[in-house]
């Protein structure tokens, strides 16, 4: 079981509140994923939930008991960090053990959990080399190794994977996912990258300046953005918004309209620009469109390949239904 | 090829400069111990230049390892220097974890707590034999009668003092003495160096990771764990820095041993060396190589056992 509930908590450095009083419920075996733009407190919310920060007033609950006052290690939580913070001088064998030598646990069981956990993350040929000889891929599975090993309530991610190269985080996000599934344990992911979130959470909490912007599930963050700040946090490309005349012809003080749900043609339009840069990923083409009279740049995304070059004249259709409207807060209008 | 002598040339005045200044004393040193060279005899005049014509062969290393100050020499020297290594690195690490924490006044603690290391070592001896461990004058002295004074006070206590008359009067200690001068030098150094092992210490401690630590405190490692399997092997390359380089200076540890007790019952090797020179310039140059072997034989050793101890 891994249910955490924060109730009320909030965080303050001396007079600044970088976390307001906030409440929150992930539920067991939940793959929760905190995002936002970064000093936006996600890592600071997951670090009070660790016990390695203090709360300033609060309570944090892991499957109904009270764990505000509790010393870390025995909140049942286990955390990766974004520098691995691997032990440098101990070997993938001792550095998993560790947990698991300061529980003073029998060696015997000690080194059935380590193999069973190398085994698992492909570690078991490393098990007697030092963290400075691995790659970082590998260092950051002996951090999961090191974590999994203590057979946690649930697991705590800060930024796992902002250190590795593009390729092998890539790779990583599906091991992480995969391991979730596997292992059915209540997980929560720091990241500041909103394709991260989008592809690993069951549930997303949007975070800004210490407060929840909006919780969901990936898609409906993606169909139903609550705010102007939401909308634009999540999707890449970001989605365009316009205020003034265009947005009042929809009854609405901002509208949003994503890149890929802008028609494109060469011939006609609601809208006429002039292509910027055409950026050609192979399966989709992000064309940056100038000159609208709508807002600088207007960025839309068409599937495959399209002969355009700079300073062709091009013509924009907003798909109606697919338009976002927003009042003047920068709230949702349905 | 041609562009690589250029810069060899370069090299060469500070390379043969460097050559030389090692070279040339070890020589003159191997050269006298090798022959007999005295600085005053009147029954061998010729004894008193060197020359080749007075070839003794290993004669002065015979000489010297039979004469009857030498092994105790050696044993003193190496409980001197192991006494202080021992004592610094202890002290250091301790105060410098302790005030690796913030706290108000880091600062004037941390230049307080390198002042002893700028005193000079005579002035150092001076002051330690004279006013702190002096029997008399020093605090010392000053320590043991306010003790006694307290005693003979609770001796005259109605019931409690027929307890208190069964205490011995303590003694102030001489530190002059045969068996207690190695300990006032082995004292007054480890006060002078162990800021030098803090100063190191202190700012390998500043580079430890520190989410290192979180981590160790998440796998319920205490403040103990932490220490003995994160801060402790961190500080094992720092540590062999200060054994090494310690180890080195203290070998030849002089001053404070004339000082305090001119020798008596406190030689190590440089003190023996100085004795010899006084006329025996041969016996003083072998024992010079074999403080230059045993200089050697203790930094190889003292290195192997601080990595071995704390890199495993």
């Amino acid at each position: 079981m891994g249910r955490i509930v924060l109730d009320k908590v909030s965080k303050s450095f001396d007079k600044i509140q970088v976390i307001p009083p906030l409440d929150l419920t992930i539920e067991d075996g939940e793959f929760t994923v905190f995002v936002g733009p970064s000093g936006c407190g996600k890592s600071t919310l997951l670090r009070m939930i660790a016990g390695l920060e203090d709360l300033s007033a609060g309570t944090i609950f892991v499957d109904n008991e009270d764990v505000t006052q509790i010393s870390p290690s025995k909140r049942g939580l286990a955390m990766v960090f974004q520098s691995y913070a691997l032990y440098p001088h101990m070997t993938v064998r001792k550095n998993i053990a560790f947990p698991l030598r300061m529980k003073k646990m029998d060696q015997v069981e000690i080194d059935k959990r380590v193999e069973a956990a190398a085994k698992s993350l492909n570690l078991s040929d490393y098990l007697e080399r030092k963290p400075g000889q691995l790659s970082g891929g590998q260092r950051q599975r002996v951090a999961i190794g090191r974590a999994i090993v203590r057979d946690p309530l649930a697991f705590l991610f800060d930024e796992p994977l902002s250190n590795l190269d593009a390729a092998l985080r890539v790779g990583m996000r599906l091991e992480i996912a995969e391991m979730h599934k596997r292992m059915n344990t209540t997980m929560i992911y720091v990241t500041h990258d909103q394709v991260e979130a989008m592809t690993m959470a069951d549930k997303i909490v949007v975070l800004r300046a210490g407060i929840i912007e909006q919780i969901g599930s990936p898609l409906n963050l993606y169909h139903k953005p609550k705010n102007i700040f939401v909308a634009g946090f999540i999707g890449s490309p970001k989605m365009n918004i316009f205020s003034g005349p265009t947005a009042e012809k929809f009854n609405a003080y901002y509208v949003g309209i994503r890149p890929e749900h802008t028609t494109v043609s060469m011939s006609e339009g609601s809208w006429k620009g002039r292509v910027g840069v055409a950026e050609h990923l192979g399966s989709d083409t992000f064309i940056h469109v100038h000159d609208t009279g709508l807002q600088d740049v207007i960025t839309v995304r068409i599937n495959g390949d399209i002969s355009v070059k700079n300073g062709d004249a091009i013509f924009l259709t907003p798909q109606i239904e697919q338009i976002h409207k927003f009042d003047a807060q920068g709230l949702r209008i349905e | 090829m041609s562009n690589r002598v250029l810069p060899r040339l370069l090299q060469t005045p500070a390379v043969l400069l460097l050559l030389g200044w090692m070279v040339v004393p070890l020589g003159m040193t191997l050269y006298f111990s090798l022959i007999r060279y005295v600085l005053n005899s009147l029954r061998r005049p010729e004894w008193t230049s060197p020359s080749l014509s007075n070839w003794r062969g290993f004669g002065n290393y015979e000489y010297v390892l039979n004469s009857k100050d030498f092994l105790f020499a050696i044993q003193n020297s190496l409980f001197i220097v192991c006494s202080i290594l021992f004592l610094t690195v202890v002290l250091g690490v301790m105060i410098a974890v302790l005030i690796n924490k913030s706290f108000p006044g880091q600062g004037i603690v941390r230049v307080l707590l390198i002042s002893p290391f700028f005193v000079m070592p005579a002035v150092n001896a001076v002051l330690w034999i004279n006013m702190i461990l002096d029997p008399v004058l020093g605090l010392q002295g000053i320590a043991v009668a306010g003790i006694n004074n307290i005693l003979e006070v609770l001796t005259n206590w109605p019931i409690l003092g027929g307890f208190f008359s069964l205490w011995p009067e303590f003694e102030p200690m001489s530190f002059r003495a045969t068996q207690t001068s190695a300990i006032a030098v082995i004292t007054m150094v480890t006060w002078q160096w162990t800021p030098f092992a803090v100063l190191i210490f202190m700012t390998s401690l500043q580079s430890e990771d520190q989410q290192q630590k979180e981590a160790a405190i998440l796998d319920g490692a205490g403040a103990w764990s932490q220490f003995r399997f994160l801060t402790l092997p961190h500080l094992a390359r720092p540590i062999a820095i200060v054994v090494m380089i310690q180890a080195i200076f203290h070998l030849s540890l002089y001053a404070e041993i004339e000082i305090v007790s001119r020798g008596n019952g406190n030689k190590n090797l440089p003190y023996l060396i100085g004795e010899f020179s006084n006329n025996n310039i041969g016996a003083a140059s072998a024992t010079g190589i074999f403080a230059v072997i045993l200089a050697n034989i203790v930094a190889i050793f003292l290195l192997r056992l601080v990595g071995k101890a704390l890199m495993d």
